[in-house]
């Protein structure tokens, strides 16, 4: 069952198309990875279901609810029950760990907000990092911060937008390990970008590869590896 | 907020803008043509304005080939105390130009018995180039330090020193280069108060002239146009490096900046620096202290009597000013953080650019024109003259002070609490302000100062009977004795820092080191 539907979908940045008339359906708790290079238009497709971007045409459907039609948000990103983890973290640096995770919740006037936090850090193993500021922490430990920051909210879709970009082969191996756990132990749905295909190889459960704005291809993790479509062998090949 | 975004822009344009286009207009096309108007403007006028292009042109010139020099000092080099030397040799920046002009004529008095020297075009050439040569330092330092290290390093793979500095460094800060040249251009030809205390007629204390000694409005008004159209001119073909500046901000992002070791030229480096610290900053402090105290504590004492009613009137003034300037200049940058830059917000950059640009004696003439009516005198009679007067000036420094820091708070974090539902006061109150508080700070503080020694301004529009600190040092100066006028400007001088070291220590606890 589809729960992000994105129908005949046309983007661009000052005239410059990113995304055209794309169609794009992504299913309840999987984990699906949107994968290609530089402008293909991944991280796009990110915002636009976020909502933090508002497309030229085409329609967009969360959980079956119009939230974005005609150029026109129909519904806010924070109505969307969805989590956001940004390339960059995007990590209060002026917020400690505890109130980074906290603030959405005191804003949805939540009762037990600090079990619910200690909870979290519990289960990523940060507890005794919650007096800390982001800039104290190692590029693994704000990973799972901004990780938490958005469970702690407990959304149905996570979408991640390159969050390992920074990291060492080593951590990344290490977050890849969490981020395959959450949608069991999370009831999610997981849509992560990544430009890189072993990451997405050893995480997806489906793939879809996109180039200069277009889907090439779309399957699971054998059926790409498969794929007899010129761009994504080439693509692969590096 | 949209809505208070709008009342705010209303308002600037509304009570600063339209008194400008206004009074300009009605002394233009009203009570007769142009063409009967412009007949005003004769020989002497052209000869004179040229004569203050002139003075402005060697200023602008002189700061940037020395403000080049101590910016590659300061910013590219490993000479000594020069994280010292960068804030130190700022200092004359933050004072009101008049008090080093009157420590320059004591200066000459003291060891010359003669002033002749120093009240000519000269004098006046000497002073402002040490008053503006660190703001061409900051303009220039700044795009030195931004220069990428790897694109001198591949120059010196392939050529000598020289050829680097030559044909790589200072070929990628001709932007900085320029906008140094003309920011001190505007600077120089729209400075009145140290020509007017030397005594030479220049454009602006001509314009003063004509308008608070012989009444003729008409022609002041035309020589005021005159001058709005070449600051105007000037700013227009220097728009793009100028609303983008760099140099005012309080943090820039990291780059790898190429630091040059000095070898040969290390000693004679140094010398230079201390000198220019010595005769810029230390000289005219310890003229101003040895004047105001060579004949005991008498003239000290009475000059802080005499400033004494003048105290509460000019701080509360400042501050408020400075208060209110930091919220237009909030008002006028958020947008730039969530890209909700509309074609408004753009225009109000602009706006405040402009009127940043008018002469202050000239702003000042516009406002009393337009606010010099009977249902506008409880603007005109009052200090609320006087606030708009330094609103209009000095909005568009917090503008780009705080715009420059939002610029660097990634969008990512607003939009990450845009997902978590936090509304947008919230995220303004929460997130964006703690972020840019330090910088919010450094415009409060910058606004007060400068609104706290403006003279320009104050003298054209300040309401009979009014006491205010710079209005009263200048009045009583032309007829006082020497000593008494250095001890007026040595208190002004340390009630500025006492000021700004107070507020420090008091915002100090909210300021958030990231």
């Amino acid at each position: 069952m589809s729960i992000i539907r994105l129908n005949n979908i046309t983007h661009s940045y000052d005239a410059k198309p990113v995304l055209q008339d794309l169609s794009l359906n992504i299913e309840a708790n999987q984990l699906t990875c949107l994968l290609g290079g530089s402008g293909s238009g991944k991280t796009t497709i990110l915002r636009l279901i976020a909502g933090l971007e508002i497309p030229q045409s085409g329609k967009i459907t969360i959980e079956n609810k119009m939230v974005t039609e005609a150029q026109q948000i129909i519904m806010e990103p924070h109505q969307r029950n969805i989590g956001f983890i940004f390339q960059d973290l995007a990590l209060w640096p002026h917020f400690t760990v505890y109130k980074n995770i906290a603030f959405g919740l005191s804003e949805r006037k939540e009762k037990n907000i600090r079990s619910t936090v200690f909870k979290m850090l519990d289960f990523f193993d940060l507890q005794e990092h919650a007096e800390k500021y982001p800039h104290q922490l190692s590029g693994g430990q704000k990973q799972l911060v901004a990780i938490s920051r958005s469970l702690v909210l407990k959304p149905k879709i996570l979408l991640m937008d390159e969050p390992l970009a920074s990291l060492d082969v080593k951590l990344k191996r290490k977050i890849l390990g969490h981020i395959k756990n959450l949608k069991q132990n999370f009831d999610l749905s997981l849509v992560y970008v990544t430009h890189d295909h072993k990451e997405a190889f050893a995480i997806a459960d489906q793939i879809v590869v996109l180039n200069d704005g277009k889907i090439e291809e779309t399957g699971n993790v054998e059926q790409i590896k498969k794929s007899e479509n010129e761009y994504v062998k080439y693509f692969l090949e590096y | 907020m949209s809505l208070f975004y709008r009342i705010v822009y209303v308002l600037f344009v509304f009570l600063i803008v339209f008194p400008l286009v206004y009074t300009l207009g009605a002394a233009l096309f009203s009570d007769g043509s142009l063409n009967d108007h412009l007949t005003l403007l004769d020989k002497d006028t052209f000869v004179l304005l040229a004569k203050s292009c002139l003075i402005a042109l060697s200023i602008a010139l002189l700061s940037t080939i020395f403000g080049t020099v101590l910016g590659f000092l300061l910013y590219k080099t490993n000479v000594r105390l020069r994280n010292f030397f960068k804030i130190a040799i700022l200092i004359p920046l933050f004072i009101s130009p008049y008090i080093l002009a009157v420590a320059w004529k004591d200066f000459f008095y003291l060891f010359f018995n003669n002033t002749g020297f120093i009240s000519s075009y000269l004098g006046v050439i000497l002073v402002l180039t040490s008053i503006f040569t660190p703001l061409s330092m900051i303009i220039i330092g700044s795009a030195l330090s931004n220069i990428n290290a790897q694109l001198e390093e591949t120059g010196f793979v392939i050529t000598n020193f020289h050829k680097v500095i030559f044909k790589i460094t200072l070929p990628l800060i001709k932007p900085a280069l320029m906008s140094s040249f003309v920011l001190v251009f505007i600077f120089s030809i729209s400075e009145f108060s140290v020509p007017a205390f030397f005594g030479v007629k220049v454009f602006t204390t001509e314009i003063f002239t004509q308008f608070s000694a012989f009444y003729n409005h008409s022609l002041a008004i035309l020589q005021s146009a005159l001058l709005i159209f070449i600051c105007i001119f000037l700013l227009f073909v220097e728009r793009k490096h100028i609303a983008n500046a760099p140099f005012l901000s309080v943090s820039a992002k990291g780059t790898s900046n190429k630091l040059y070791r000095l070898k040969n030229l290390k000693i004679v480096s140094q010398v230079f620096l201390f000198s220019w610290f010595s005769i810029s900053v230390i000289l005219p402090f310890v003229i101003l202290f040895i004047q105001s105290f060579k004949n005991g504590i008498g003239k000290f004492i009475q000059a802080f009597e005499l400033l004494i009613p003048t105290f509460g009137n000019s701080i509360g003034l400042a501050f408020f000013a400075a208060l209110i300037i930091v919220i237009i200049g909030f008002v006028a940058s958020f947008p730039i953080w969530n890209n909700t830059e509309t074609k408004m917000g753009k225009s109000f950059t602009w706006i405040l650019l402009i009127v940043f640009a008018v002469p202050s004696t000239i702003f000042g003439i516009s406002l009393i024109k337009f606010y010099n009516h009977p249902m506008l005198d409880f603007i005109y009679s009052s200090y609320a003259i006087i606030l708009i007067g330094y609103i209009g000036k000095f909005s568009f420094i917090s503008a780009k002070l705080i715009g420059n820091a939002i610029k660097q708070i990634p969008a990512s974090l607003d939009e990450a609490a845009q997902i978590e539902g936090i509304t947008f006061f919230k995220r303004q109150r929460k997130i964006l302000i703690p972020l840019i508080m330090p910088t919010l700070f450094v415009a409060f503080i910058i606004s007060f100062i400068f609104s706290f020694g403006e003279l320009g301004t104050t003298i054209m529009l300040y309401p009979p009977g009014t006491e205010i600190m710079p209005i009263k040092v200048f009045t009583i100066m032309a007829n006082a004795p020497q000593s008494l006028t250095s001890s007026m400007t040595l208190i002004v001088f340390s009630v500025t820092l006492l000021i700004i070291s107070s507020l420090y220590f008091i915002m100090k606890p909210f300021i958030i080191k990231l």
